[in-house]
């Protein structure tokens, strides 16, 4: 299947009656006792990659008494295994099914909503796909691999009415001090800001290693180029150094997307540019010392690794007060797991809806690019595209290995 | 081959447009005689070689974005590297090099590999970001030859091209007998989102099979929402009508009005 749909409630039916039916006891947690909403009352909740993030998700969506978490689904046996324990031992029962394949968990029709941890290379397939099964979705950061992506996302996410949140919970929590200088407005009229954070990833040659037991390596890769196995390529750890996969170009944009997701989006939301994309990146070398300066159509500049700037260095108007504009912040209770339910439940944006996470994450794309092409690049948000530069068009994306494509 | 035969230094042909007086720097020229040891080294690379090897032809290529004559010299060298025995990892190599400054010169070479189970998605790679439109038709004319996985990446490559000169060939494609072949060529007609392609897509809704009718669907809600981007609101509005049937799952009548809202301008 060339782009993954959603199966019909009859689909599902037809496989679940192949079954063995077991029988259904309404226990007192069901009906909404120690305090739980009552089951029909509570979201149903589905993991999808269930490794080092996501895990993390996982506990907390399964902390939420708002929540009924049944499935998780990996595509190394042990992980999924280890995730269904963990949920079962929170729930002291067996119930928690365990998938490798993540379209066997969107065919549910009993699931609501589902988060992915997956790397990024999948997360845009895994969400537009969610979408079109009737899905609510909390997606990890970076929400994208590509340009091109974003847009598919944002386009699914309203075509279907769906609840789409991208996963930093950094961009409110990490910077509030600035936030707050910003909002407040006692740094006057911000005219730039400055992001450090890197490094871009990497082509990967790793040799070929034994696939371990348990692991599907082709649907781990998916809609990646093929590669042999490698411990190395495919690990979940947080280094950019050469043995993760976010080290590497296939998987990850490196630093830059990984925790650019982070910086940039705080850097965004705290000089309130972050329903914006920039117009122009410009590829600045001093002495070789590369950096680049984002201009925004309002006139803000926003600086990445600017020589003798700190991350989050904000410029001001020395000697100008602005008025002060309430900060925006979480819907709900509980951060920003506890914003998406909120908005699951009320059908509100969250606050990181993921058209203000797109607007994040292409900073660290388009920044890529021109640290690769060595050049200045203007860009066309109506058109999603670059102007004048048919040779940076060209990386806004990159063809998905069959049967994968958006 | 005059630069590398030549063992000079090509100088960039012109430097990049300069936006808002941003300082600039100029790649260095590429070295013919590491240029000529990366290509020898191709020719044995595989899974664990030092990649640092084919550095000198990643700045090569880099540089023959603004050195037509160096991309001229540079481009055919890689796709010859296709038609020998090199290894899998070396031809890939060769093709992510192609997508950067691959022309409709690449174009045969690469069509080549579309039936190769081990390297179709590597040519994909290429002739799917490739502007010239040899390379669109290359990805048509191979659709006759191929089936199941291959015949389905190269149907989602002409969507991403959104190329509306293969509407016609993706259209007789919807009633295939494999319904996941149908329901691809039914998900890059909605990419490619024109008139004709909405025309070919409402024709099979009566007769298409069930299993393919979510991918009919959706195909259908976002050639409507490309139409309305293209300022065609009544044949998007038309779309999302056809799709407010008590016959189609809530989820896809709920799209439908959410289009019709949108054509209306009562919502983003």
């Amino acid at each position: 299947m060339s782009r993954v749909i959603q199966t019909t409630r009859r689909d599902f039916l037809k496989k679940a009656s192949l079954t063995v039916a077991a029988p259904y006891v309404i226990t007192t947690a069901a009906l909404g006792a120690q305090g739980r909403p009552p089951a029909s009352q509570r979201i149903v909740m589905a993991g999808i990659g269930i490794g080092n993030m996501g895990s993390g998700d996982q506990k907390s969506f399964t902390g939420r008494r708002d929540v009924q978490y049944v499935a998780v689904c990996d595509v190394r046996k042990q992980v999924g295994e280890a995730a269904k324990g963990r949920v079962d031992r929170h729930y002291k029962n067996h119930d928690c099914k365990v998938y490798h394949d993540f379209r066997d968990v969107l065919a549910r029709p009993d699931i609501d909503a589902v988060h992915v941890a997956t790397p990024d290379h999948w997360h845009a397939l895994i969400v537009i796909a969610a979408c079109r099964a009737g899905k609510d979705v909390y997606c990890q950061k970076p929400e994208t691999r590509t340009l091109r992506e974003g847009p598919l996302m944002i386009a699914a996410a309203r075509r279907y009415s769906r609840v789409v949140s991208g996963g930093s919970q950094r961009v409110l929590e990490d910077y509030r001090k600035t936030v707050d200088q910003c909002w407040g407005g006692e740094l006057g009229t911000i005219k730039s800001i400055n992001v450090n954070v890197g490094p871009l990833s990497q082509p990967c040659n790793l040799p070929a290693e034994p696939v371990p037991p348990g692991m599907d390596w082709d649907m781990w890769l998916g809609p990646a180029p093929w590669a042999p196995y490698n411990h190395s390529r495919c690990d979940g750890n947080y280094s950019t150094g050469g043995n993760s996969w976010r080290s590497y170009r296939d998987y990850s944009g490196g630093g830059m997307t990984d925790w650019g997701a982070h910086h940039f989006g705080g850097a965004t939301f705290a000089v309130d540019v972050r329903e914006l994309q920039p117009v122009e990146v410009v590829y600045n070398n001093q002495q070789g010392k590369e950096f680049l300066t984002y201009r925004y159509p309002t006139g803000l500049l926003l600086y990445h690794n600017h020589p003798g700037m700190q991350n989050l260095q904000v410029v001001g108007t020395p000697g100008e007060k602005r008025p002060p504009k309430a900060v925006p912040t979480y819907k709900g209770h509980g951060g920003i797991y506890g914003d998406f339910l909120y908005c699951v439940k009320t059908r509100e944006k969250p606050f990181r809806d993921i058209e203000r996470a797109v607007n994040t994450i292409v900073l660290a794309h388009m920044g890529i690019i021109a640290y690769d092409l060595k050049r200045s690049l203007r860009w066309d948000r109506a058109k999603q595209e670059f102007t004048g530069d048919e040779v940076a068009n060209r990386m806004l994306d990159r063809a998905r290995r069959q049967p994968w494509q958006l | 081959m005059m630069w590398y035969q030549t063992g000079t230094c090509l100088a960039m042909a012109t430097a990049p447009a300069a936006l808002s007086g941003a300082a600039l720097a100029a790649d260095p020229p590429p070295d013919a005689a590491a240029v000529n040891k990366a290509f020898e080294a191709l020719k044995s690379f595989d899974w664990g070689t030092d990649q640092k090897l084919l550095k000198p032809i990643d700045d090569a290529v880099m540089a023959a974005h603004s050195n037509a004559a160096l991309q001229r010299e540079l481009e055919p060298r890689l796709a010859a590297v296709l038609k020998t025995g090199a290894s899998r990892d070396a031809k890939d190599f060769v093709c992510r090099k192609l997508m950067l400054i691959g022309t409709a010169a690449s174009v045969p070479v690469l069509a080549e590999l579309l039936a190769d189970n081990d390297h179709s998605h590597m040519a994909r790679y290429a002739l799917e970001r490739i502007p010239a439109p040899e390379a669109a038709s290359a990805l048509r004319d191979a659709l006759p030859k191929l089936s199941g996985s291959l015949k389905i990446g190269v149907i989602g490559s002409l969507g991403v091209r959104r190329d509306a000169a293969s509407v016609s060939a993706l259209a007789s494609l919807l009633s295939d007998a494999d319904a996941k072949i149908a329901s691809a060529a039914m998900c890059a007609l909605g990419d490619t989102g024109n008139s004709e392609a909405a025309r070919a897509l409402s024709a099979c809704t009566k007769k298409a099979s069930k299993e393919v009718h979510p991918a009919l669907a959706d195909a259908l809600l976002v050639t409507a929402e490309r139409l309305l981007a293209d300022g065609k609101k009544a044949e998007a509005i038309a779309i999302y009508k056809s799709l407010g049937g008590e016959d189609q799952p809530k989820l896809i009548r709920l799209a439908a009005t959410h289009g019709l809202l949108v054509a209306a301008g009562k919502k983003e």
